[in-house]
């Protein structure tokens, strides 16, 4: 076998497309192609085929072929480290590596190594002890029927020996091989025929996608615990119709020693109970026990087996017991764990749906990618997708994942990510983002972003650990509940020695009793769902109204804002200057606007102030043709002249008019209306004469106004903070009503005006962009950045609103305030259960009204508590804002 | 007041002191994560009723990668939170999960699971 110096195809001398001698070498090619390329320059190839022939004095055997990988390494373009020596080192050190090529800002790292000494995956690890992670594409594949634990060492083995394979690992649990490789190496057809090997048949795993991965666990779950929960639920039948035979017709009837018999036979009934339906409560608590914590499952587990025990002992050894106590309590035994078995299963139920928004959001990952690889479109799965290739994308089709276009154009539907309702035009040279939509023309786009780094995956791991983090408010919660159950132990024998020493008789049955009622009843769970359920939903319902809400810390404080400070430009106003009015001087008597403002725009086609672009644009908006200039100049502080079909045009402000000596009549007065409004007037003097006023303007955004008033009717002060002058600060907070100006400040003393508007003692949130104003939303309470879909890691940001929109703070607003409400209502809701709760258990109501608690209504009322807190968490999922973002 | 209520009273007491002791005053034992030559502080940790181990001893300012593997069905368990290092995981059953970053601060880090069942401690020296 020979190699390809081209493409390094492993081909046989005989068989091959071409043949060619260069400098007393013979080289063979694989495909017309190659021997093309070898062509152009043969010399180039010649010499790299020269540079495998190691040297005697190295050891390397002399005939050894050196292979090249690439492989992509994460975060090695991060800023302030060193990965790049570190790798090289590393690896140059390692024998058979000849040469190590790390490149940061792709994240690759080149590597020439000779595969008899060293493998890839040798390499692999050698990076990874360097603290550095290899990418490369995941997948999951799903294995049927796989039941020895032994042949799941075979298939790893069988995998980690596939080229291209870096890591795998076979979950018995759900039946599936989790696969890192590197796509350019292998792909899953290789893989699936490896596991193949073994005898077993592969599938699609069925767990692809992360939440479904989880929906499906709950469901097998859900599956569990009704089965267990059924076989507690039939035998607590038999079990309750023994347990009262005073009630009932038949058994009332029987003897002593028959009833005797019967609940001998159920203690050996409700065995099975114990420890099968309640076998989760029993392992959880020996486990917690030997870590010396204690949980839900250790007070389950005491208050059932307590019952249990004592129930055997009473009809095996009536004769110790007093009279009238060695009654047994199977029925407790039963019926508390199916109830609690049920209400974890509903649990489960409710919980499922409170992750719906990150599951609309990842929905919108498309699944495959047409991506063309040596001149071949192939359509792989859009994990297989590299940094760098290229991707065909027709009309109607998702984009995959993020990158820059190389060819075509076409609008882009970005909604879904950025809010933006209207399609986006899309060129050579511009970027788009994984997700949208592409609706009208085809174009090709080389990736910049796959996987976990493109805008999308960004946005739901930030909503994702954003659920998952703690609000302030949980921390009394916490705290409480790592004191909870030993308190509620101690509580027990408490209760159990106060019946025992001073309750009416039979005192030991009545100290079980509300001992194991006290043991039951107090619910750990609720206190601790209280706030994860609805952060969760909160924080979700956010994500889905175009909010990312940073942390549950973000949230918290959010509700409580009294004061919000916008900045002015690019958040109350669009950003940037747009045409606004035209004033035709009236002795212009034949001149219209159009034609006024073609003569303005055509001169203003070569100036380069961003003015000069508001009016083209403007113009252009307009339909008008636009005219080439002469004899153009541009008078700094004053303006322009140029020549337009042979008549002298001179635009600019008051001064210029003043040097050409121009009577500009009532235009002046004209001018100062328009500028006291905000806007920037200038003059246009056609042939020496004043011809009329183009003004420019940066102009509110259309929705900016019903924001802030809503932000009014939620009692919120509306401040303003601009670095321009006092008088178009002004003019624009007319127009949209904001309460307060902080006008004239400069870029680094806006976090000093937060901090003072903070000093007045309220809580101060800060929109901006993000960018500029990062300290000023540092120093704010809550710091909301109006971004776009791609730039959603905004560090200095608690909150990213990626709809432009300063309605999204409104959402923001109100988002919070529900969650919170919720969120108070569930801590509240499990506090005031288990202070009352527990107190009555230990039949604190016995001595004023007779009244005890049965341990199976404490059951019932344990069961149900939890799964209140979390119906009450999803009733947040009905949240709607009132003014709806476009 | 009988004996048997007496020894009954007592031995409630004792259970109580018992009890105190064993969940707050007795010595929890730690577990050191472990340290390759290329400077990784690794450990791994099963994750079945509670987290085996539970206190894990690390060194503040190197790269720190905490395996975790669910071996049970509980819902409850299947993520793991670091509320105060802004760190989570979600752990499907029977999967090696890492997480990994670099504690920079000393001090203590509770870990938990979502609803704060399990919980574990992470000391950074």
């Amino acid at each position: 076998m020979v190699k390809d110096p081209i493409c390094g195809m492993e081909i046989n001398p005989e068989e091959a497309f071409a043949s060619r001698e260069h400098m007393g070498q013979t080289f063979y090619f694989c495909s017309e192609n190659c021997v093309t390329t070898f062509d152009n320059n043969p010399h180039q190839f010649a010499h790299q085929q020269e540079k495998t022939v190691g040297s005697a004095s190295t050891g390397y055997n002399p005939n050894s072929q050196l292979l090249q990988i690439e492989l992509p390494v994460l975060n090695l373009s991060k800023e302030g480290q060193s990965g790049r020596t570190i790798i090289q080192s590393a690896l140059k050190k390692a024998a058979g590596i000849e040469k190590v090529i790390a490149n940061p800002v792709e994240g690759m790292v080149v590597i020439d190594y000779d595969p008899k000494i060293i493998q890839v995956l040798d390499i692999v690890h050698l990076i990874k002890n360097t603290g550095y992670q290899v990418g490369g594409a995941q997948k999951r594949i799903g294995i049927e029927n796989i039941r020895c634990s032994s042949c799941v060492g075979f298939i790893e083995n069988e995998l980690m020996s596939t080229p291209g394979v870096l890591h795998a690992s076979v979950n018995l649990a759900t039946q599936e091989a989790t696969i890192d490789y590197l796509p350019e190496q292998t792909n899953q057809a290789q893989i699936n025929k490896a596991i193949e090997n073994w005898g077993y048949k592969t599938h699609a795993a069925t767990t692809e996608e992360p939440v479904d991965k989880q929906q499906l666990a709950h469901e097998k779950e859900y599956k569990r615990l009704m089965r267990r929960f059924w076989f507690a639920a039939f035998i607590s039948i038999p079990v309750l119709i023994t347990a009262y035979p005073k009630f009932l017709p038949i058994i009332r009837d029987w003897s002593a020693e028959t009833l005797r018999l019967a609940w001998l036979g159920t203690a050996v009934l409700t065995l099975p109970v114990l420890i099968w339906s309640g076998s989760d409560f029993f392992t959880g608590a020996w486990s917690a026990i030997k870590h010396r914590a204690a949980n839900m499952n250790t007070l389950i587990t005491l208050g059932t087996g307590a019952a249990w025990l004592y129930s055997t002992f009473a009809i095996l050894f009536p004769q110790v017991f007093p009279e009238g106590t060695s009654e047994p309590f199977f029925d407790v035994v039963a019926v508390v764990i199916a109830l609690v078995v049920l209400g974890q299963a509903l649990e489960l139920r409710a919980k499922g749906r409170t992750s719906e928004a990150i599951k609309k959001l990842m929905g919108l990952q498309a699944k495959t990618a047409r991506v063309i690889r040596n001149d071949v479109e192939i359509d792989i799965p859009v994990e297989e997708v590299l940094v760098g290739d290229i991707v065909q994308v027709r009309p109607g089709e998702k984009v995959p994942v993020d990158g820059v276009i190389l060819e075509g154009s076409s609008a882009v539907d970005e909604s879904m990510l950025t809010g933006e309702s209207l399609p986006v035009s899309k060129k050579v040279g511009d970027d788009v983002i994984g997700a949208t939509l592409n609706k009208t023309g085809a174009f090709k786009f080389r990736t910049t972003k796959v996987g976990k780094d493109t805008a999308l995956a960004q946005i739901v791991k930030m909503v994702q650990d954003a659920q998952n983090s703690k609000a302030p408010i949980a921390r009394l919660a916490d705290t409480i509940s790592g004191f909870f159950v030993p308190v509620v132990m101690i509580l027990a024998i408490l209760t159990f020695v106060i019946w025992f020493d001073f309750g009416p008789q039979p005192q030991l049955v009545y100290a079980l009793v509300t001992a194991v009622s006290v043991l039951i009843i107090a619910c750990p769970c609720a206190l601790g769902l209280a706030t994860p359920m609805s952060l969760m939903v909160g924080i979700g319902k956010g994500a889905e109204n175009g909010i990312l809400i940073r942390s549950g810390e973000a949230l918290q404080t959010a509700q409580a804002i009294k004061t919000v400070v916008l900045d002015k430009t690019g958040t109350i106003t669009k950003g940037k200057p747009e045409l606004t009015d035209i004033v035709v001087a009236k002795q212009q008597k034949d001149m219209t606007e159009d034609e006024l403002l073609k003569l303005a725009a055509s001169v203003e086609t070569i100036s380069e102030h961003p003015l000069a672009e508001a009016i083209v644009v403007g113009a252009k908006e307009k339909g008008l043709t636009l005219l080439k200039p002469e004899a153009f100049e541009a008078i700094p502080g004053h303006g322009v002249v140029a020549t337009i079909d042979n008549r002298n045009i001179a635009l600019g402000n008051l001064k210029m008019m003043n040097r050409q000596n121009i009577a500009l009549g009532d235009l002046q007065t004209q001018s100062e209306t328009l500028a006291s409004n905000g806007k920037t007037p200038m003059f246009i003097a056609v042939d020496g004469n004043a011809a009329g006023i183009i003004a420019v303007a940066d102009t509110v955004k259309e929705d900016s106004k019903e924001a802030i008033s809503a932000l009014h009717k939620m009692g919120i002060e509306v401040v303003m903070i601009t670095g321009d002058n006092r008088r178009t600060a002004e003019a624009i907070a007319r127009q949209v009503g904001v309460d307060r100006v902080l006008a004239e400040v400069l870029p680094e003393d806006k976090a000093h005006n937060i901090h003072l508007l903070q000093a007045e003692g309220k809580k101060v949130a800060m929109v901006g962009d993000g960018i500029n104003d990062a300290p000023a939303l540092a120093q704010a309470d809550v710091g909301l950045a109006i971004g776009t879909g791609t730039d959603v890691a905004i560090e200095a940001s608690d909150i990213t609103l990626i709809k432009g929109s300063l309605k999204g703070v409104v959402t923001a607003i109100e988002v919070s305030r529900a969650t919170m409400r919720n969120i108070r209502q569930n801590l509240l809701g499990a506090f005031i259960y288990n202070s009352l709760g527990v107190p009555i258990a230990m039949g604190l109501l016995f001595p004023f009204f007779g009244l005890l608690l049965s341990p199976m209504l404490a059951g019932a009322a344990m069961a149900f508590s939890s799964v209140t807190v979390v119906t009450n968490a999803n009733r947040l999922r009905g949240f709607r804002p009132k003014l709806s973002a476009k | 007041m009988n004996t048997i209520q007496i020894a009954v009273t007592i031995g409630g007491l004792v259970l109580s002191l018992f009890i105190v002791w064993f969940f707050w005053l007795a010595p929890k034992g730690q577990t050191r994560a472990s340290t390759d030559h290329g400077g990784i502080q690794e450990v791994a940790i099963t994750v079945k009723g509670g987290y085996t181990p539970d206190i894990i001893v690390v060194k503040a300012g190197y790269p720190l990668r905490m395996r975790f593997t669910r071996q049970e069905s509980s819902t409850c368990s299947e993520m793991v939170l670091f509320p105060e290092l802004n760190q989570s995981a979600k752990l499907p059953e029977g999967q090696e999960v890492s997480i990994e970053f670099t504690p920079e601060k000393p001090g203590e880090y509770g870990f938990q699971c979502q609803m704060g069942m399990l919980r574990g401690k992470l000391i950074v020296e």
